[in-house]
């Protein structure tokens, strides 16, 4: 007995002095200062949510996330005047900046910083829509009580009292963290991580809308159900690649894929399976049967977050891995993701033509926009030496900052237009709406008009940035696609101006709430980044162009 | 800052403040406003142009976004300048109508008349845009900026019955045709590298391949469109006819000549291979629009749709002398839809003037004995048709002539044996138009007269602009001299000139 | 023990759990599907970092981060597959793609 433990013993003493020697962990708190700003406000958030008085707890709430945010992304901009030395890789003559932090596991570079202050301003403006209470009587967007049946007496109860959830905005704060380290992983495991963290609280937050609760709550299960789906083929993907590369950090991948140090199926059966769990989060076709139901039954404020956010870091993420990990085999999967391309604009185009719902209509633009956003990226030109041509990456972002302020506008306007059941959903209904407020209905015409990219709105210097990038990966069958897509949208999104300012309105017609300021301000500001993208792209351009490539 | 400049954007900013401030102006104040800013616009062009230096006069050349190399690049030469000048003047007239005649514009909504006015200035800086922008994507910019206010004057201010439609189809032609034009720019800026017209122009060996041919014939179709050429011109006869005539006007005498002139800009200078391979088939749907509108016209029985269609016809003759590639053909290009564009600026105005009458441009509604009804007003349409048919001594002889003349001796792009048949068939075209001209006068303005209660002879505004008009038809007829002179000097721009 | 043997079996875990998500309707059983997909790719995790003898244990890692993830996600599924449960009386979802708005204009 005793011989047998001391034999244990010995052979755990052994194996002891076999392993690596652990030591502490080198953390750059102050390069990772914004990401620790959101883990802090979301945590104080919940602090409030148990100890604040219910009474108090909105105002507050909204104040802690608003601060938060703004905290986070004055940190951004420290970071990205401090910590962003130059880097120049051997053997190519691509611009990065950057350094990987904490243990390899994040890597803060130029597209990550540039990310994280997209994210975090897209948050800022959507927490002011979140904080919206003049269109519900007082009440914010949310339901009061979401454990009760919908239209049940403890509903009423709820709304008589008063009751609202406070909790959206830690979760959305947790949304947030996980958008932000999503990007900028620098090996599989984090980004898995980051993937659950951004996923689970938005499921969530999609089943919590105050009016037509049970088409949120059925979208929140779909929603639920096809990205716990897609997780898992996204992680049966990393077990491949892991099996092929032996190692989860992107680096050490991109290593394995260039050296082909085993059997090639290995590596395209992961890099496919990575692939369907990124794309359904960015909605291409054939993964985009979500987007319209849930964009159409959650909260709008929440389809705003998660329209402009998630698709910034989902964008965001797709690229870093397939340019940094799978960068040496981009020849294996660029055709595919030209196909994915190709199929995400005219499906979404297509499909675009055929809506009669704003939201559904705007989640159908989501997929087409996000085509347009994958012409660049399948084009895969990482730029040269000398030239100013813009990159894919640059482009990719440009595109991220003009879509998502676009479409946050489009849908705060869509929570505006309201008869007595809530918002108005049907297109037909919001005939005539020039007439009962032509501001509001101008200022959503510009929005159709950047998305159908006409000049001097954001909209058409995105697509010029991503069809010029396209074009310069050689990937012209896109760039001739893209634009006849493009055209075919623009068939639909004129159709919707000529509905708001020639036909006449059907019955009274809608009726366009007033909102509090925080509604107004976020319209207000997207509709000028809508006009100033459009006109001056340049100040934004120089940022997304100076951002480099990724560090590797 | 320089004027020109000034000349683009002050119309478009007035505008601007003309529809923010719809409330407090009246729409007769406003279109006095339009004529007044346009006329400044007019003088800052002619500053500009005298104290020009170079090659183009008020050249600015700003870096806009570097990670594009896009720049705010305008610019003003020989090619340009006849069109600028056209712009404005037809500009002015349109404004000067509005003035005196608010009652068929405003209706139930307040400040409509305003608006309208203010459309009709941005449009003028969009197409003032075009003609001088120096830059692909700024050219493309002012392309697509000129298209939305037209969309909304045809669609809100046009026919009841049918208005939207043709808004809507026009709008749909020209975005997709824009769609291929900016694909073709892509290509261009990214195999060339600059997106500068000039340096495009000039560069020391010029695009040649597939890749600049697709460029170039993703350039040329969505030109074709605007312009519009044969077989893309179905949007056109119904966005003439269901225009007000202030769009008709406009429609006629600028956008077409959008599509012409980027022909010309972007198209031939650009990527002179690739539009050197294209010109026999450009010339040949060229020749194909203009004797398929002659003999649509033969049997057309409306003079706002017979007018569109004519313009059909003439553009055919433009693209025809384009697709020459000669020096001669460049000039006959721009002297031809400078004339075009006053010609059939005075039809419309004429055709608006009789519809407004009669409430409507068909023969049947006009009557006949137009002499005897309305006898000045008659004069007025007979001179117009004279001139569109091309009559010695006024402007679209010389712009025809030249056309033809041009086809007679075509550059080497230009199959010989292909272009003089060409030049027979477009020859056949003169007689059918004048056939057609014949047959207007003939069924409206001659005849046995059919008095009705609203024969009323031209007012004085319609008499200033007509006579304005006229003054400029016969000026560039007796004196061609005066439109050659400054266009020659730019030819070098667009096309190789012989030494 | 040869690879392959483990990663077959991850193979058809992950095959039954793929069946069971496609083919119930029932939102428990789906969710049912989903763990096992999971536990299949914890499997091959598993697998692999034993046949590469990672010194890091990285695979071993990723195996415990997701038993935990997947601990998280089933207890915040649960909760809106009841809350849809206490709403219609059912846990039945229909995952067909409703392109009218005809559910929009009921459920208000």
């Amino acid at each position: 007995m005793t011989a047998l433990t001391g034999a244990v013993l010995a052979q755990n003493a052994l194996s002891a002095a076999d392993l690596p020697q652990i030591g502490a962990p080198a953390i750059e708190y102050g390069t990772l200062s914004p990401v620790l700003a959101i883990t802090a406000t979301a945590l104080i958030g919940v602090l409030v949510e148990a100890g604040a008085p219910r009474r108090a707890r909105f105002g507050l709430q909204s104040a802690v996330a608003i601060v938060g945010i703004l905290a986070a992304l004055a940190a951004t901009v420290w970071v990205s005047i401090h910590d962003l030395g130059k880097v120049s890789f051997e053997g190519t003559d691509l611009l990065a900046r950057g350094k990987t932090v904490a243990e390899g596991a994040l890597v803060v570079d130029g597209p990550t910083v540039f990310l994280w202050g997209l994210l975090l301003v897209f948050a800022l403006v959507s927490m002011l829509m979140f904080a919206e209470r003049g269109l519900e009587g007082g009440l914010s967007g949310f339901t009061g009580q979401a454990a009760v049946a919908p239209g049940g007496a403890g509903e009423r109860e709820a709304t008589m009292a008063g009751i609202e959830h406070t909790e959206i905005f830690p979760l959305a704060m947790f949304a947030l963290l996980g958008m932000m380290v999503f990007p900028a992983s620098n090996d599989l495991l984090t980004m898995f991580v980051a993937l659950e963290v951004l996923s689970l609280p938005l499921y969530l937050l999609c089943g919590l809308a105050r009016r037509r609760r049970l088409l949120s709550q059925e979208a929140a299960v779909k929603y639920f159900l096809l990205g716990a789906f897609s997780s898992a083929f996204f992680l049966y993907g990393i077990a491949l690649v892991y099996g092929y590369s032996g190692s989860f950090t992107l680096a050490a991948i991109d290593t394995a894929v260039s050296n082909q140090i085993a059997g090639q199926n290995l590596l395209l059966a992961g890099m496919a399976l990575i692939s369907v769990g990124l794309l359904f989060k960015v909605s291409a076709v054939p993964f985009q049967a979500w987007t319209p139901d849930v964009y159409q039954g959650a909260p709008t404020a929440v389809t705003a977050f998660m329209a402009a956010g998630t698709k910034v870091a989902a964008f965001g993420a797709l690229l870093r891995v397939f340019f940094v990990g799978f960068g040496g085999a981009q020849w294996d999967w660029r055709p595919l993701m030209m196909i994915v391309a190709v199929l995400t604009m005219v499906v979404g185009a297509v499909v675009l033509i055929r809506q009669t719902d704003v939201k559904r209509m705007l989640a159908y633009s989501a997929i087409a926009h996000s085509g347009f956003i994958l012409t660049a990226f399948a084009g895969a030109y990482e730029g040269s030496a000398g030239t100013a041509t813009i990159t894919s990456v640059s482009a990719v972002m440009f595109y991220l900052a003009v879509y998502g302020f676009s479409t946050i506008g489009a849908f705060a306007i869509a929570t505006l237009v309201r008869d007595g059941g809530g918002e108005v959903g049907h297109l037909a209904r919001w005939a005539g709406l020039g007439r009962e407020s032509p501001v509001l209905a101008g200022v959503f015409a510009l929005f159709m008009l950047s998305f159908a990219g006409i000049p001097l709105t954001a909209g058409f210097m995105g697509k010029w940035t991503v069809f010029s990038a396209a074009w310069s990966g050689y990937a012209w069958p896109l760039v001739v696609a893209g634009v006849l897509t493009s055209a075919v949208a623009a068939y639909f999104y004129v159709r919707v101006i000529v509905l708001m300012f020639f036909a006449d309105p059907e019955g009274d017609g809608p009726t366009v709430a007033v909102p509090s300021v925080m509604t107004s301000a976020v319209i207000a500001v997207t509709a000028a980044v809508t006009i100033v993208l459009g006109i001056v792209p340049g100040p934004v351009l120089d940022l997304a162009q100076n951002a480099g490539t990724f560090v590797r | 800052m320089s004027a020109l400049v000034v000349a683009v954007l002050l119309p478009g900013l007035a505008g601007i403040c003309l529809a923010l401030a719809r409330a407090v102006v009246s729409a007769r104040g406003a279109a006095a406003a339009g004529a007044a800013v346009s006329v400044l616009s007019l003088i800052c062009v002619v500053a500009s142009w005298s104290a020009r230096d170079g090659a183009y006069a008020g050249e600015v050349d700003h870096p806009w976004s570097t990670a594009l190399g896009l720049h705010w690049h305008l610019g003003v030469d020989g090619i340009s300048l006849p069109l600028v000048v056209m712009t404005i003047l037809l500009c002015v007239l349109v404004c000067w109508s509005l003035a005196a005649d608010v009652t068929s514009t405003t209706d139930d909504h307040e400040g409509a008349g305003v608006v309208l006015v203010a459309l009709v200035l941005v449009i003028e800086t969009a197409s003032l845009g075009v003609f001088s922008a120096l830059d692909l994507v700024l050219f493309f910019i002012f392309f697509e900026l000129a298209l939305i206010p037209m969309w909304f004057v045809i669609a809100r201010w046009g026919d009841p019955g049918g208005g939207r439609l043709a808004a809507t189809r026009f709008l749909m032609f020209t975005v997709t045709g824009s769609a291929l034009m900016l694909v073709g720019f892509v290509v261009i800026a990214v195999t060339a590298g600059t997106l500068q017209i000039p340096t495009l122009a000039d560069l020391p060996d010029p695009l040649t391949g597939t890749v600049p041919l697709l460029g170039g014939v993703a350039i040329a179709v969505g030109l074709a469109v605007k312009t519009p050429l044969w077989p893309l011109h179905i949007w056109l006869p119904d966005a003439h006819s269901k225009a007000p005539t202030v769009g008709s006007v406009l429609l006629a005498g600028v956008f077409l000549k959008l599509g012409t002139y980027g022909l010309l800009r972007v198209f031939v200078s650009v990527v002179p291979e690739p539009a050197a391979r294209l010109a026999p088939y450009l010339g040949a749907l060229a020749v194909a629009g203009i004797i398929a509108s002659c003999l649509a016209c033969l049997r057309e029985h409306d003079l706002k749709r017979l007018i569109a269609y004519s313009s059909v016809g003439h553009m055919g003759f433009v693209v025809l002398a384009i697709s020459t590639m000669s020096e001669v053909g460049v000039l006959a290009a721009v002297f031809a839809s400078v004339a075009h564009g006053l010609i059939t600026g005075l039809l419309f105005f004429n055709a608006g003037w009789l519809k407004q009458r009669y409430g409507s441009a068909t023969f049947d509604a006009l009557g006949r004995g137009l002499y005897t009804r309305v006898p000045r007003l008659a004069v007025v349409l007979l001179f117009a048709a004279t001139a569109s048919l091309g009559l010695p001594g006024l402007a679209g002889f010389w712009g025809e002539m030249l056309a033809l003349r041009s086809t007679y001796e075509p550059s080497p792009a230009l199959d010989r044996t292909l272009a003089w048949t060409l030049l027979t068939l477009a020859a056949l075209g003169v007689v059918l138009t004048t056939a057609y001209f014949v047959r207007v006068v003939r069924r409206v303005l001659q005849g046995a007269a059919t008095p009705r209660d609203d024969d009323i002879d031209l007012t004085r505004t319609e008499a200033g602009i007509s006579a304005v008009l006229a003054v400029a038809i016969v000026l560039l007829g007796v004196a061609p001299g005066l439109l050659t002179g400054v266009i020659e000097p730019a030819v070098g721009a667009i096309v190789q000139v012989a030494p | 023990m040869s690879l392959v043997w483990p990663l077959l079996l991850s193979c058809a875990l992950f095959g039954i759990g793929l069946y069971g998500v496609l083919a119930r309707r029932n939102a428990i059983l789906m969710l049912i599907g989903v763990e096992l997909m999971l536990n299949a790719v914890n499997l091959n995790l598993v697998a692999f970092d034993a046949w590469w003898g990672d010194a890091l244990r990285s695979g071993q890692s990723l195996t415990l981060f997701m038993i935990a993830v997947a601990a998280a996600e089933i207890g915040l599924g649960l909760a809106i597959v009841l809350g849809l449960f206490r709403a219609t009386g059912s846990a039945d979802v229909d995952l067909a793609v409703v392109d009218t708005d005809e559910q929009a204009d009921g459920a208000r």
